[in-house]
């Protein structure tokens, strides 16, 4: 999947991301750190949305580095923001219909499949995206980088401003999509709990440096705590 | 009666140009603040082929459009991408530019002196001048036409989507710079063939012509009628254009040493209403643009009470 290597990136001439080297395998991948780490800034550089200032980024062993994003998708690459991951002039259905390219399946299929797992948008079709709750915003912006049969997902704090209970669902179907899809996950979150109950492997970013890269099973809640602290 | 089929041309070469700014910002967000420079290009080019290159007027037309289209695309690929404040200033010093190489350069133009005559096209025919006009509300009828369909169409929904977000829109696939560049070009182009459609009305080009004073009109029209919808940009233009320039500044029983000041009262007024509408109905007359309306369109033939619920 993902090999990036000695990656600088930021925004302008700014720097936010420094000297980063790791992979990202069949895997869920989660990016830990506090507000300012760089983690937004490390999924939109995957998704090519920024553009290198230093480094390298093959996908699938072909070099992206300087890829447009527009090409990501067809590479594979589904990429959910973290806000404003809607078209909040267009309505629910427009919103799904934007994405998605077609392959086998037609457009009209593939929003359906979206409905059938997120029936409240359903109810919500013909309604402004932008008179959705974040919630169901949510939903929509999975929902729509599904359509795209993506084999990397790049998920960007989707449980931020959600309720505890929303939260517990969500995760729990970000870990199923990857079960039953096969998807290969990049999760950047801030709860640390809830992630470390689903991903394979932790980065923890400080100040756009990298703290720690493990396997769960050799994590400790107080490694993640120390990088918060920094 | 010359005067009027003159004024309703001119107006409907302004609704044109207010669909054309409605395609370019209403939809995509391009705030185009060089309007009359576009459509001076145009104007200017068919006058200096006509005039000076002896060519006919329709070829001369189109040669302009794709002088304007040309440029433009030079335009774009240095502009586009920028932030919305440096597109609102490139537009308008590109305006700024065409204005002064009109005066400046007199070889082609005759500077300040002017170029003309352009004369109607169809011959010696009595009436050309009304079946003119016949043929720009043709022009208009269509860009309207094709800027309704527009909105509700794949491309449009892309539009639509590049102009709210257009960083989501490039992460979903779609090659947002090239589309902004590609709807810029053929706009312009447009504003370009309207130019040349307003070289025989006016006969006789000055640089007074390439005034800011158009753009602003047309911007003012877009913003009272509303900027997201194409019917909106033709309202706007009858409640300026239509209503001071042709029913007050004709009909209105105004004595004449008061009649000096008619344009300037015309100003006060756009600027009032453009005020109000600020104010009171910031999305102007026409309001928000609906999605459930288009969504129609979308929903699929199986199930679509959730749209009529929404």
């Amino acid at each position: 999947m993902f090999d990036v290597q000695s990656l600088r990136s930021g925004y302008g001439e700014m720097s936010v991301l420094k000297d980063l080297t790791f992979s990202v395998s069949d895997e869920i991948f989660a990016v830990l750190g506090a507000n300012g780490a760089g983690k937004t800034t490390l999924l939109k550089t995957l998704a090519r949305l920024l553009p290198l200032q230093a480094g390298s980024l093959s996908l699938n062993g072909a070099d992206v580095s300087r890829s447009p994003a527009y090409a990501m998708p067809d590479a594979g690459v589904a990429y959910v923001p973290q806000e404003e991951n809607v078209f909040p002039d267009l309505s629910v259905q427009e919103n799904l219909s934007i994405g998605g390219r077609t392959g086998h399946r037609t457009k009209a299929e593939k929003i359906e499949e979206v409905f059938a797992l997120f029936p409240r948008l359903k109810e919500r079709r013909g309604q402004a995206a932008g008179s959705l709750s974040g919630g169901e915003g949510q939903m929509l912006a999975v929902g729509r980088a599904l359509m795209q049969d993506p084999k990397v997902l790049l998920l960007d704090e989707p449980s931020a401003g959600l309720s505890p209970l929303f939260v517990d669902a969500l995760f729990s179907s970000i870990a199923e999509t990857r079960k039953e899809r096969g998807l290969t996950i990049v999760l950047a979150e801030q709860n640390a709990v809830k992630t470390l109950e689903i991903a394979d492997r932790v980065m923890v970013l400080s100040l756009g440096e990298m703290h720690l890269l493990r396997p769960r099973s050799e994590l400790q809640m107080s490694d993640i705590t120390a990088a918060y602290h920094i | 009666m010359d005067y009027l089929i003159f004024s309703f041309s001119l107006m409907l070469v302004y609704i044109g140009l207010a669909q054309l700014l409605h395609v370019q910002f209403g939809l995509l967000g391009i705030p185009n603040f060089g309007v009359v420079g576009f459509w001076g290009l145009g104007l200017y080019g068919t006058g200096v082929l006509y005039v000076s290159y002896d060519v006919p007027l329709v070829p001369a037309i189109i040669v302009a459009s794709l002088i304007v289209a040309v440029v433009s695309y030079v335009l774009a690929s240095m502009v586009l991408q920028r932030s919305g404040q440096a597109i609102l200033a490139a537009t308008l010093a590109f305006a700024a530019m065409v204005a002064t190489l009109v005066v400046t350069e007199k070889q082609l133009t005759n500077g300040v002196q002017g170029l003309g005559t352009i004369g109607f096209p169809f011959g010696d025919l009595a009436s050309r001048n009304v079946v003119y006009f016949g043929v720009l509300l043709a022009v208009v009828v269509a860009l309207i036409w094709v800027s309704a369909k527009l909105r509700d169409s794949r491309m449009g929904r892309m539009m639509i989507a590049i102009r709210d977000n257009e960083e989501l829109a490039a992460s979903l696939g779609k090659d947002t710079a090239g589309t902004k560049r590609t709807v810029f070009v053929v706009t312009c182009a447009l504003m370009g063939l309207l130019g040349g459609l307003t070289a025989p009305l006016h006969q006789f080009l000055v640089p007074y012509h390439l005034a800011p004073s158009l753009t602003f009109a047309v911007w003012i029209a877009l913003v009272l009628g509303g900027k997201s919808h194409n019917l909106g940009a033709m309202i706007g233009v009858f409640a300026t254009f239509g209503l001071f320039d042709i029913l007050i500044e004709t009909y209105a029983p105004v004595p004449a040493e008061q009649a000096i000041m008619l344009p300037n009262f015309k100003l006060f007024c756009y600027g009032v209403l453009l005020v109000m509408i600020i104010m009171f109905r910031p999305a102007g007359m026409l309001g928000e643009d609906r999605p459930r309306h288009r969504a129609r369109a979308d929903a699929a033939p199986a199930n679509d009470t959730a749209v009529k619920e929404g």
